[in-house]
């Protein structure tokens, strides 16, 4: 029995010398102690966080978790007794999780895509988008008055995360969609001039393709990254891309009309003479490293595939274009885009100092500036600038830049899987031979919806 | 007769013993079943602090009335029920084929029966991600030996019906190894002197398959044909590993899992969820199962009862 009772006692002194209080850090450079369970709540600006693990929740981007990754490390060293306990899922994927851990109360701070698609007048019995919804439930920590806040522009706060007059998110950068990045090598060594007009970048394809090289690739495994090249195809054939979706929804525009039909017959260029074979193959991490091997003419012009290129890379000489379109080079000037992610607080965490502490060393300028300088976002801090390759490429673009339809869309219920303007349906990617096939398609099944919104 | 729990207080003993099992039934199994179908009532979108509204049968109106979206879900049916036939029967004939392989006392038969029944124990997730190694369509094992016929493909991402029917294959030969050792068992029970018999009768080796072995397999051409029937009108899993969403693949589960769970799936966007919707979903589909699972044991049952008495 006393064995017994020495061995219980050993283990549970062995328990209590090995439970973790605080943990002195070598390469802590903030000047606050320590907080200790007992302590009062610290100011988000400095001192003391009380002890806890802090739950982020974020999206798949290579150069944004590495990001996040070193960002982290320097939080903790700068809060002891807070660990980061990050969590990285698919892009797809986020929404679906964000949803179920915000309602098991189990993240503490969400990346979460910016604040659009929102219900607008003209549109009859759809459903929110998420963060609406979550918004509504109150499941999303106000962040009105906060000072990181005002480190970032009015406008994207307004834009992109605002809802009812109270700011939810804070956005941290705008991505490009429609563009194309060029292998500046492999154009000169077979004499093409950079594209900028359609004509050209169909003579410069057919070109390529005769010389048995690619002309274009894309992370197609995702599917999404060969319908969203095509942006740039849309966005020339219209370029008030709010007013697009007004116009399809009021019957005002039709896919089917002629500006449409034109529109899908270069869908259909894109798809079936441009996109390489095999590219459904490829997943959307693994496009960048296809384009920066050298053996493709271009890529899908993603602005945040800029770092990975590089990473991949260095050496690899690429230039980034606007999607040309149209023969007409002065409607080729747009790059189309989004708000793209940002952060979020759940409203009923119970780590609200760490997560406040979290989001104002991320905004501070200088970390801001090495987080767009990571993942090539489009800034939204008014002194960050993009002072990448990238940076330099879209500049001249950057005055044009524009919302993209698909942050303004939310299809009327009912409507079919073909009321979209994608390039993906054609094949050898899906069923269509003709564009006018998939014109008539894809009126057919959004006029459904339109029907049953009536 | 002797009862082995005793007499008075202790028959209750098996329904003690039983208790515990019932409970977790209830628990996991028939209340979350019977809160679906609640929910199939309701607008809910999973957020606990949202509102839910009764809508009454607005969401099954939906499903099937509403649109090109209610064409696209009765063809996800079809489809569904379509995948169970071709993988019923094609996983049926190739399982009871190489259970009759594996029966022969021949040299290495243990290897292969461990080898065919490997898919079953990888998973879903293992099963796709290997499948889809082996069709990538970029100088891939299968892209590779098309090429050399001239054949060009994006198999995965290529056609809907393309990369529908390939899913058709991963799941059979996800699965085959179950109907086979379900077959082998069977077979393993047919005494060896009846095979004798009937070859001392004169009896060829098709005439004493048809006539011995099949009869007598009754009770495992049941038991595979329900499981293969009930499993494959339920699964979903290889869709979202190996395709996730294409227009023209979806079959019912997944359509459940997207519109429950934020997903694409149709004209819906992964910008919302809608709970409700895919609890009706859901409900839909569990009709389906019912109905043809009721059925296809019912005929199964008469047919044992007229061939073993």
């Amino acid at each position: 029995m006393r064995k017994i009772l020495a061995f219980l006692m050993t283990v549970a002194v062995a328990t209590v010398a090995c439970g973790g209080t605080t943990t002195p850090s070598d390469t802590a450079t903030a000047t606050e102690a320590p907080a200790s369970a007992g302590a009062p709540s610290a100011s988000a600006e400095g001192g003391g966080l009380p002890e806890g693990t802090l739950r982020v929740l974020v999206h798949q981007n290579p150069p944004f978790t590495e990001f996040m990754e070193t960002f982290n490390d320097r939080f903790e060293a700068a809060h002891p007794g807070v660990t980061v306990d990050m969590a990285v899922v698919a892009p797809n994927e986020l929404a679906t999780i964000t949803q179920t851990r915000l309602a098991a109360k189990d993240v503490d701070v969400v990346d979460m895509f910016a604040f659009d698609t929102g219900v607008q007048s003209y549109m009859k019995g759809v459903t929110p988008p998420i963060w609406q919804t979550l918004a509504d439930a109150g499941a999303l920590m106000d962040l009105t008055g906060q000072p990181f806040v005002d480190l970032y522009d009015p406008s994207a706060i307004a834009d992109a995360g605002t809802y009812n007059g109270k700011v939810y998110e804070i956005n941290l950068g705008r991505v490009g969609f429609s563009g194309l990045y060029i292998n500046e090598d492999l154009f000169a060594a077979n004499n093409v001039a950079i594209p900028t007009t359609w004509s050209e970048l169909v003579t410069a394809c057919q070109t390529f393709v005769a010389a048995d090289i690619p002309c274009m690739t894309a992370g197609g495994q995702d599917v999404w990254p060969i319908f969203v090249t095509g942006y740039g195809i849309l966005g020339s054939a219209y370029p008030d891309q709010a007013a697009l979706v007004e116009g399809l929804w009021t019957g005002t525009i039709k896919w089917n009309d002629d500006t449409s039909v034109a529109m899908w017959e270069k869908l259909r260029i894109l798809a079936t003479e441009m996109i390489e074979s095999g590219a459904t193959g490829i997943a959307a991490d693994g496009a960048p490293g296809r384009f920066a091997s050298g053996e493709v003419a271009t890529l899908s012009g993603f602005t945040w595939l800029a770092p990975a290129i590089e990473a991949a890379q260095p050496a690899f000489k690429w230039t980034f274009i606007a999607f040309p379109g149209s023969d007409n080079a002065a409607d080729n000037k747009y790059v189309f885009g989004k708000y793209d992610q940002g952060w979020t607080i759940a409203a009923d965490t119970p780590n609200k100092d760490a997560s406040l502490a979290y989001l104002a060393e991320f905004s501070d300028p200088a970390t801001y500036q090495e987080f767009v300088n990571a993942v090539g976002a489009i800034p939204t801090q008014p002194d960050a600038t993009l002072d990448t390759a990238l940076g330099r490429a879209i500049a001249p673009s950057l005055g044009d830049f524009r919302i993209g339809w698909e942050r303004y869309w939310i299809p009327p219920t009912g409507a079919g899987q073909f009321a979209f303007p994608y390039a993906s349906f054609f094949k050898p990617f899906g069923e269509f031979d003709t564009a006018q096939q998939a014109a008539d398609a894809a009126q057919a099944d959004l006029q459904a919806g339109l029907d049953a919104s009536q | 007769m002797t009862y082995l729990f005793g007499r008075g207080a202790a028959r209750a003993w098996p329904y003690g013993l039983v208790l515990p099992g019932l409970l977790l039934y209830l628990v996991f199994a028939l209340l979350p079943s019977l809160a679906t179908v609640v929910y199939s009532l309701t607008d809910t979108n999973g957020l606990t602090p949202a509102p839910l509204n009764f809508i009454g049968l607005a969401n099954y109106q939906e499903f099937l009335f509403r649109g090109a979206a209610a064409g696209e879900n009765l063809e996800a049916l079809m489809r569904t029920v379509l995948f169970c036939f071709l993988v019923t029967t094609i996983q049926f004939v190739v399982g009871l084929l190489a259970a009759l392989l594996l029966n022969q006392k021949l040299v290495g038969t243990r290897w292969f029966r461990a080898l065919f029944f490997l898919p079953v124990i990888l998973g879903v997730t293992i099963q796709g991600l290997v499948w889809r190694l082996f069709l990538y369509p970029l100088d891939g094992p299968v892209d590779s030996v098309l090429e050399l016929f001239g054949v060009e493909s994006e198999l995965l991402g290529g056609s809907g019906l393309g990369a529908f029917l390939w899913v058709t294959v991963v799941q059979i030969w996800s699965n085959m190894g179950i109907t086979m050792v379900i077959f082998l068992a069977g077979l393993q029970t047919i005494p060896d002197e009846l095979h004798e018999a009937a070859r001392i009768d004169g009896a060829s080796r098709r005439q004493s398959f048809w006539n011995v072995t099949w009869p007598l397999l009754t009770p495992a051409v049941t038991t595979n044909l329900i499981l293969s029937i009930i499993g494959s009108l339920q699964a979903w899993q290889l869709f979202l590993v190996l395709i996730n969403y294409r227009p023209g693949t979806q079959v019912l589960g997944y359509v459940v899992y997207a519109q429950a769970f934020g997903q694409t799936s149709g004209s819906t966007t992964s910008n919302s969820f809608r709970q409700g919707y895919g609890a009706a979903a859901a409900v839909v589909l569990f009709v389906v199962v019912f109905i043809v699972g009721v059925t296809a044991q019912y005929l199964l049952r008469r047919r044992e009862e007229r061939l073993l008495g």
